[in-house]
This record gives structure tokens, sequence and C-alpha cells, in this order.
């Protein structure tokens, strides 16, 4: 669920949280689908802002010069995403799992770049919480976000 | 002492030490007394209104284990004299208002660990990051 291997570098940590924010927006397609009324706003919400963290990191990366990877056509779902609890697990998970790509650039990133990183952790974290809570799962939050288990 | 200052100056400990003795305190001492201090905030309010347990156990679990967490990484263990109890539960029997403090607590406590993330050296950085985000889950959970 969390980045493979540890990211060497500032560009490389910003590449690796873009990928991880490529894979959340695509999950929101089949997640939102199974979803209806409050929860399925809710999943456009969460699609909405990982949209918007994907346009400013592909903007970061590229005035810095550096690789800007692609998205890839298409992902495979861990599971079938076939209902209302799967849909919801699944956005559990996307979120849990972008928050360790964002964990992982702290280390390699200062200054505002840094606080960036922390804002999307901590909206990551959030969003699995509030996912949690409509999934009636417990407890709704976890002691380290993004820490990998 | 008085005559031989300059010779002190080179044998004492000058040459090899900063000048404050004891050593400075970490800068994480104040993030962990408020993990502590957090920690024993929850137990004290699930103590006033046992309903609240289920809400209030995990969350007071993880400001403890970011207590033990940061103690591990300051490496070295608390210092004397610091005090060990929570800020009373300030006689608010409501939940609403056990809850309100709480809050309040989380949203302070949520502040301090990403001013320190975003103080702290790499090596610091990821935890104190997890532990300010931890914090603003804790505030939305407590919603």
């Amino acid at each position: 669920m969390i980045p493979r291997t540890a990211p060497t570098g500032p560009a490389e940590a910003l590449a690796a949280a873009l990928t991880a924010e490529y894979a959340a927006i695509w999950a929101y397609g089949p997640i939102g689908v199974r979803l209806t009324d409050a929860a399925r706003t809710a999943a456009r919400a969460a699609e909405a802002a990982h949209r918007a963290r994907r346009d400013a990191l592909i903007l970061q990366l590229s005035s810095g010069g550096g690789q800007v990877p692609a998205d890839r056509a298409g992902y495979a779902l861990p599971y079938p995403v076939n209902d209302r609890a799967s849909a919801l697990k699944l956005a559990i998970e996307i979120e849990e799992r972008t928050a360790g790509f964002w964990r992982a650039a702290l280390p390699h990133t200062t200054g505002a770049d840094r606080n960036r990183a922390l804002a999307a952790l901590t909206d990551c974290a959030l969003r699995a919480t509030r996912w949690r809570r409509t999934a009636r799962v417990t407890p709704l939050t976890v002691p380290f976000p993004g820490r990998p288990t | 002492m008085v005559a031989g200052g300059a010779t002190v100056a080179l044998t004492g400990c000058d040459l090899f030490d900063d000048d404050d003795e004891p050593p400075a305190p970490d800068p994480l001492e104040p993030l962990a007394a408020e993990s502590a201090a957090l920690a024993a905030q929850h137990r004290a309010a699930l103590a006033a209104d046992p309903s609240l347990a289920d809400r209030l156990t995990p969350i007071a679990d993880a400001h403890q284990a970011h207590a033990d967490e940061l103690r591990r990484v300051i490496g070295r263990p608390a210092p004397s004299g610091t005090p060990a109890g929570a800020p009373p539960a300030s006689g608010a029997a409501e939940p609403d208002g056990l809850l309100a403090e709480l809050q309040a607590a989380e949203q302070t406590g949520r502040e301090n660990a990403a001013k320190a993330c975003a103080a702290a050296p790499a090596e610091r950085a990821a935890l104190l990051g997890s532990i300010a985000a931890a914090r603003a889950t804790h505030l939305e959970a407590l919603k």
C-alpha cells in the first residue's frame, strides 16, 4: 500500500506522490459510481482535491526541469468494486496509500514544499477518517497516518 | 579560577562543548510533553464520561504512542520535574463541554506539530508530519 522504495531526493519524492495522485484520481471513478447521495458528493469532492494536487505537482515538477511521470492508461483494482461496501473500502485504502507517498516526501522537502506535502498528507488522512465514518469502520483514526505498516 | 581565566578557556569545557551546561533541551521536548498531556486529558475525559470511551480510547492511545515515539527519537528520558498530570478536565460534566475542550486542545496541538514538522531536520520530518496529521484527524473524529 505504501511506497515500495524510499525516494532518494525531492524530485523523486514528488514524482512518486504524483503517481499516487494519478492512481487516486482513477480510483474515484469506480468508487463514485457505487455511491449515492452525500457519499457520492464526497467522492466527487475528493477526486477534485486529488486533481488539484496532481495539477500543482505537474506544474512544480515541470517548472523545476525534472521528469514528470505520465499517467497510466488504467489500473488494476485490488478487488472487485461492485457495491457500496467495496467502494468505501477502496476509498479508505486509496487515501491511506496516497498519505504514505506524501509522508515519504516530507524528509526530502523543506520550507513551502514541506508545508505543501504536510497539507496533502493531512488532507488524505482527514478523508480516510471521514470515509471510515461513512463506512462505520472503527476506530476512525490511525496513530501514525501514512506510516508504512 | 579567577586568576587562570585564559587557561581555563582552553582546557575547560569550552573546547568541546557549548557554553550551556546541562545540554540544551531537545526541541521536541515541548511536543513530547504535549502528547503526554493530550493522552492524559483524553483519559480524564473518558473517566468523567464513560459513554465517550469508544471514541476517546483510540485517541488517548494514539497520543501515548506519539509520546513514546518522540521520547525514543529524543533519546533521553523525560526531564525531571515535568508535570505528569493533565490539565484537569475542568468540571465540564456535559459531554459537549468535554468534547469542546478536547477539540480546542487538538487544534492547538495540530498547529504545534505542523510548526515542529516545518522546522525539523529531515530525519524527524515524517514522524512529526504523521503526528500533525493524526491530531487533525482527532479533531475530525471528535466532531
